[in-house]
């Protein structure tokens, strides 16, 4: 609580401050940190919304974008190659969503389908950089939602897209940030916190699917069969002879999808072990039944510590000189190397303490 | 974590702003430029549209997995392999290909189509009604092999695969759904 400066002749105004939204080491914006016992507890209204506001590291919604729009730019190019051969093939086929047809999207044509292929990959370029976030930030979630929806609106709709489009949607929202910043974002905080969420509802909501469309009956039925066969791989074929793996898979995939919120109720240790969980869960589904969810998994990186994998830095590191290490040992480092210091104290903002 | 702690206490925030004198209403963007705040902070309009926004979403959302199809997407219901298939019943995998010139039987890939399988199997009923409409595929699969042998017939057929107490006999037997000849190819 502190008492802010109060202009003559107005009253003295009293701000009370959060006791919750604090990270616990400054590295995750996923714990909430009990408010000491002292302090009155918070209406639960304010601390959901001093949760979902709970400020992060620059560095890391600098990382993340990095990570999410290196993804969009390679995404046409390896994940999804066969959107662009939409291009060619005639307008019958075409099955508009609603949102297509909503907003009056047009029919693709190969000049469309290419016109976004080729403006979404070096924008996307562009946009990990960090350069220009807001403006480069709603051109790329606009061209690549709609290369989303060309791409399902041929008949088939993927469900491992509604994490990164989340992330593409409020990642321009995020504010500026820069690689190895240590200044504190809310609003970053706020657009982690939203790509978490999504990534976890995924989860969740899947299994409410399950239940919706093939009943409590889904946990016993030959479902993951029918996906072996139909995607398996020379690992599955031990698999397909065999009941009870596949049964105690499917009620395994259930109680992960139901318990995945839990994360966001453990310390961040445990909770970088259950992440860590859910990476391996995916690992296995590709292995098993060659479906990579590779957008979903990169949403998910949302919930790691980014800002410290520093590849650039590390190279510059290992490239530099002894000599030239000698010599910086010797001279004042200069205000960029303070910036680029590993393990930065969370209480160090830009250069201020 | 105290460090943390100092700095949060050090500002101004959302979750308690008190007028001790009753003044009304403070000036957020006055608050944290006085306290020189180390924090970018989600402040004035801009938090309670976030909000708002998470919370709509989250409502169509809910409403899609509970109420919706695909065609919400992105907020439809979260429903790949969402089915139960029976124990003891066959399981359909559907598989689409060409026969070309020289009488090989090609099978059909969104690689050498640009087409996906399950938007074959999305539109299935389509081509049943309207076997004309494989020449989509036939075009397609033309267009990214162009050197390849011409297709003199294409089809999509579903195997079915029997399945006992929910594992796989080994046996299958197959049904054409579709099928089409390319004009001027005689058979």
């Amino acid at each position: 609580m502190r008492r802010t400066a109060t202009p003559p002749g107005k009253h003295a105004t009293v701000v009370v401050t959060s006791p919750t939204v604090a990270s616990t080491d400054g590295s995750d914006n996923a714990a909430v940190e009990p408010a000491p016992a002292s302090s009155p507890r918070p209406p639960v209204g304010r601390r959901v919304s001093g949760w979902m506001f709970a400020a992060v590291p620059t560095g890391r919604v600098a990382a993340f974008r990095t990570v999410v729009y290196l993804f969009v730019a390679l995404d046409p190019l390896w994940f999804t190659p066969w959107v662009r051969s939409h291009a060619a093939i005639p307008g019958v086929f075409y099955q508009p969503l609603l949102v297509g047809r909503l907003l009056h999207l047009p029919t693709p044509t190969p000049l469309l389908v290419n016109g976004i292929f080729w403006a979404l990959i070096p924008l996307a370029v562009a946009a990990a950089t960090g350069r220009a976030p807001r403006l480069l930030g709603w051109i790329v979630f606009a061209l690549y939602f709609e290369w989303m929806i060309i791409a399902m609106s041929y008949g088939k709709v993927d469900h491992d897209r509604f994490g990164l489009l989340v992330a593409l949607a409020v990642l321009p929202t995020a504010g500026p940030a820069r690689h190895g910043g240590t200044r504190m974002t809310e609003r970053g905080g706020w657009a982690l916190r939203m790509t978490q969420v999504a990534v976890i509802a995924t989860y969740f909501l899947s299994s409410w699917a399950k239940l919706r469309f093939g009943g409590l009956g889904w946990l016993t039925s030959a479902t993951l069969e029918r996906a072996l066969i139909r995607r398996g791989t020379p690992l599955t074929d031990l698999l397909t002879s065999m009941r009870w793996p596949l049964l105690l898979a499917q009620f395994g995939i259930v109680a992960f999808e139901l318990s995945s919120p839990i994360v966001f109720f453990v310390r961040s240790r445990l909770r970088y072990w259950i992440v860590g969980y859910f990476y391996l869960f995916h690992v296995m589904v590709m292995l098993t039944i060659t479906i990579s969810f590779a957008p979903h998994q990169v949403a998910m990186t949302s919930f790691l510590p980014l800002e410290k994998v520093r590849p650039i830095v590390w190279t510059r590191r290992f490239l530099r000189r002894p000599g030239d290490r000698l010599h910086r040992t010797r001279t004042k480092p200069s205000a960029d190397d303070e910036h680029r210091s590993s393990a930065p104290s969370p209480a160090v903002v830009d250069g201020h303490r | 974590m105290r460090s943390l702690r100092r700095q949060d206490s050090g500002t101004a925030d959302a979750i308690g702003v008190l007028d001790a004198g009753g003044a009304g209403a403070v000036d957020r963007a006055a608050v944290e430029s006085d306290g020189g705040s180390h924090v970018d902070r989600a402040g004035g309009i801009g938090r309670p549209v976030r909000l708002i926004v998470a919370v709509v979403v989250a409502a169509l959302l809910l409403y899609g997995t509970v109420a919706g199809q695909d065609d919400l997407f992105p907020i439809g219901p979260f429903r790949m392999y969402a089915t139960a298939d029976k124990l003891n019943s066959p399981v359909a995998d559907t598989h689409f290909e060409i026969v070309d010139t020289t009488g090989a039987t090609i099978e059909l890939t969104e690689v050498n189509t640009g087409i996906r399988r399950a938007e074959i199997e999305g539109q299935l009923g389509r081509f049943q009604k309207d076997p004309s409409l494989l020449r989509i595929i036939d075009d397609a699969y033309v267009t990214l092999n162009p050197k390849a042998p011409s297709p003199v017939r294409v089809q999509i057929i579903i195997r079915w695969y029997a399945l006992h107490d929910g594992t796989e006999t080994g046996a299958y037997t197959n049904q054409t759904v579709a099928t089409w000849t390319p004009p001027g190819v005689t058979n």
